[in-house]
């Protein structure tokens, strides 16, 4: 039995879709019930929705096997898990973004706005510069407009909510997209199992 | 005999006792309490940098032991010939992902001093030995790999840390977009069981332990800290078991470290705490 823990929301539904193309298909999986669990007896398979910043947890303690989750979370939690391949879905990036006439006063501290602490926290500390952290659970673009904070760090897609609020990019921190990721230790044992569901994705 | 039901963990750690003391290899009981200098400077070789201190009545800053090898080595270095210990002890450290200190159960084995191929077979064949022995008719696999080849390839790259940390993770599309050798992305694709790949020593001791070949595999994601490891290192899995059981592998550089330059010290612990950790299937 190989599980499967996908990220519940528009990036677990793109990545679902590319498991149904690759063969791997669990009935109902994209109704909209309240259902999480699904099983392919025939694959010998279960799938199940849990919360994106969640599916590292899952797999890192092995409850899943392997999973799909956004490089942004991967490198907020870093895990203990296997990155095994990069399934290209959802691709934005990670910015630091600011007012239009933002002009950094590098005598004070910076303060940053983020969902992402650890991610910004390793970004600036890589630069020596001192931040103070302010952590929001979303709507960022309100912080620098309202004036909580200096900067932002947080994920950009198209850049029209930025664009929309005067704000611009400053600098990109890391590309990123779902990815396929395993349990170390199931890898171990389920290693042609999981390799052949990569091979099927990669296609 | 005495009339006692054991947890799982305590007939493991009583079971590996006595298979390494059937090699051979002599008990080391060590204090709870080091003084703190002794690991500030050595923080490269603890698994964790964090460590539970506390002022003795002297005013001496004291810790309780994050590690057993250190102290080890210690007792061991200015000894003649190869020394072998063992060790069932419980350590204090922060584990990953964790924010508190944790009492944590480790059994293990160092051999320290001029070691020949024959003392790296053996603590070899003792992690596989152990795994055995825990695993109780599972199915068992032994991660070999060789720090020090990796770190031949990655000298002077500016790129180190994160190219470890792809190769960690077995990350080939991160390594690519790294830039990583050649080389490396070779040795991460290398099938399991090539182990010519290996430098021609440790190839032919793993050639030489042919009754455990199904449980042998070349995986470069074994190689995680080139400051700790620099030869040899093997991380062991069990069936069901969430995480690796068993870690160790080759560390002359502790003993550079220690100004014993001319010994050379392997080993490896067994996560006790771990046994009877089986996720549902």
């Amino acid at each position: 039995m190989i599980n499967i823990a996908l990220p519940k929301g528009r990036l677990g539904e793109k990545v679902y879709k590319l498991f149904a193309a690759a063969g791997y298909e669990f009935a109902g999986m994209l109704d909209n019930s309240r259902r999480l669990v699904f099983e392919n007896k025939e694959l010998d398979m279960r799938c199940f929705w849990v919360k994106p910043f969640d599916v590292p947890v899952y797999v890192e303690r092995g409850t899943a096997d392997i999973g799909a989750a956004g490089k942004d979370i991967l490198m907020e939690r870093s895990p203990d898990v296997y990155e095994l391949l990069d399934l290209k879905a959802g691709a934005c990036r990670m910015a630091v973004a600011a007012r239009n006439d933002f002009r950094e006063d590098t005598e004070k501290i910076l303060r940053v706005a983020t969902e992402f602490p650890n991610i910004a926290r390793s970004y600036y500390s890589g630069l020596g510069r001192e931040i103070d952290i302010i952590t929001l659970r979303g709507s960022l673009e309100l912080a620098p407009v309202l004036g909580l904070s200096d900067v932002i760090v947080d994920i950009v897609e198209t850049g029209t909510t930025l664009r929309e609020n005067n704000l611009s990019v400053l600098t990109y921190i890391a590309d990123l997209s779902a990815r396929l990721i395993a349990n170390k230790a199931a890898y171990k044992f389920k290693g042609e199992v999981i390799d052949e569901i990569m091979r099927r994705l990669e296609r | 005999m005495l009339d006692i039901r054991l947890r799982p963990e305590e007939k493991a750690a009583l079971t590996l006792r006595s298979l390494y003391e059937g090699r051979g290899f002599a008990f080391y009981r060590m204090s709870r309490f080091e003084e703190y200098d002794f690991y500030a400077d050595k923080k490269d070789f603890l698994t964790s940098k964090r460590i539970l201190t506390f002022t003795d009545t002297n005013g001496k800053l004291m810790a309780l032991r994050p590690d057993v090898t250190l102290s080890i080595v210690r007792h061991a270095k200015n000894l003649s010939g190869v020394q072998k210990f063992y060790y069932d002890e419980k350590v204090y450290r922060v584990p990953k992902n964790s924010d508190s200190f944790r009492e944590i159960s480790q059994a293990g084995i160092e051999c320290v001093g001029a070691l020949t191929g024959e003392n790296i077979r053996e603590v070899l064949e003792l992690a596989l030995l152990s795994l055995k022995t825990v695993a109780e008719g599972r199915k068992f696999v032994l991660d070999v790999a060789h720090a020090g080849m990796v770190a031949e390839l990655l000298k002077d790259n500016r790129d180190r840390q994160a190219i470890l940390k792809c190769i960690a993770e077995k990350n080939i599309h991160g390594l690519k977009a790294l830039g990583a050798p050649g080389k490396i992305i070779d040795l991460m694709e290398t099938d399991a069981k090539i182990f010519s790949v290996l430098d021609g020593d440790t190839a032919n001791i793993i050639n030489s332990l042919g009754e455990y070949h199904d449980e042998l595999r070349v995986d470069f994601s074994a190689v995680s800290n080139l400051n700790y490891y620099n030869g040899l290192v093997f991380r062991g899995f069990i069936e069901g078991i969430p995480e690796g059981i068993l870690s160790g592998g080759q560390y002359d550089g502790l003993m550079k470290l220690m100004n014993r330059e001319d010994t050379r010290a392997i080993g490896f612990a067994v996560y006790l705490d771990l046994v009877g950790s089986e996720t549902n299937d």
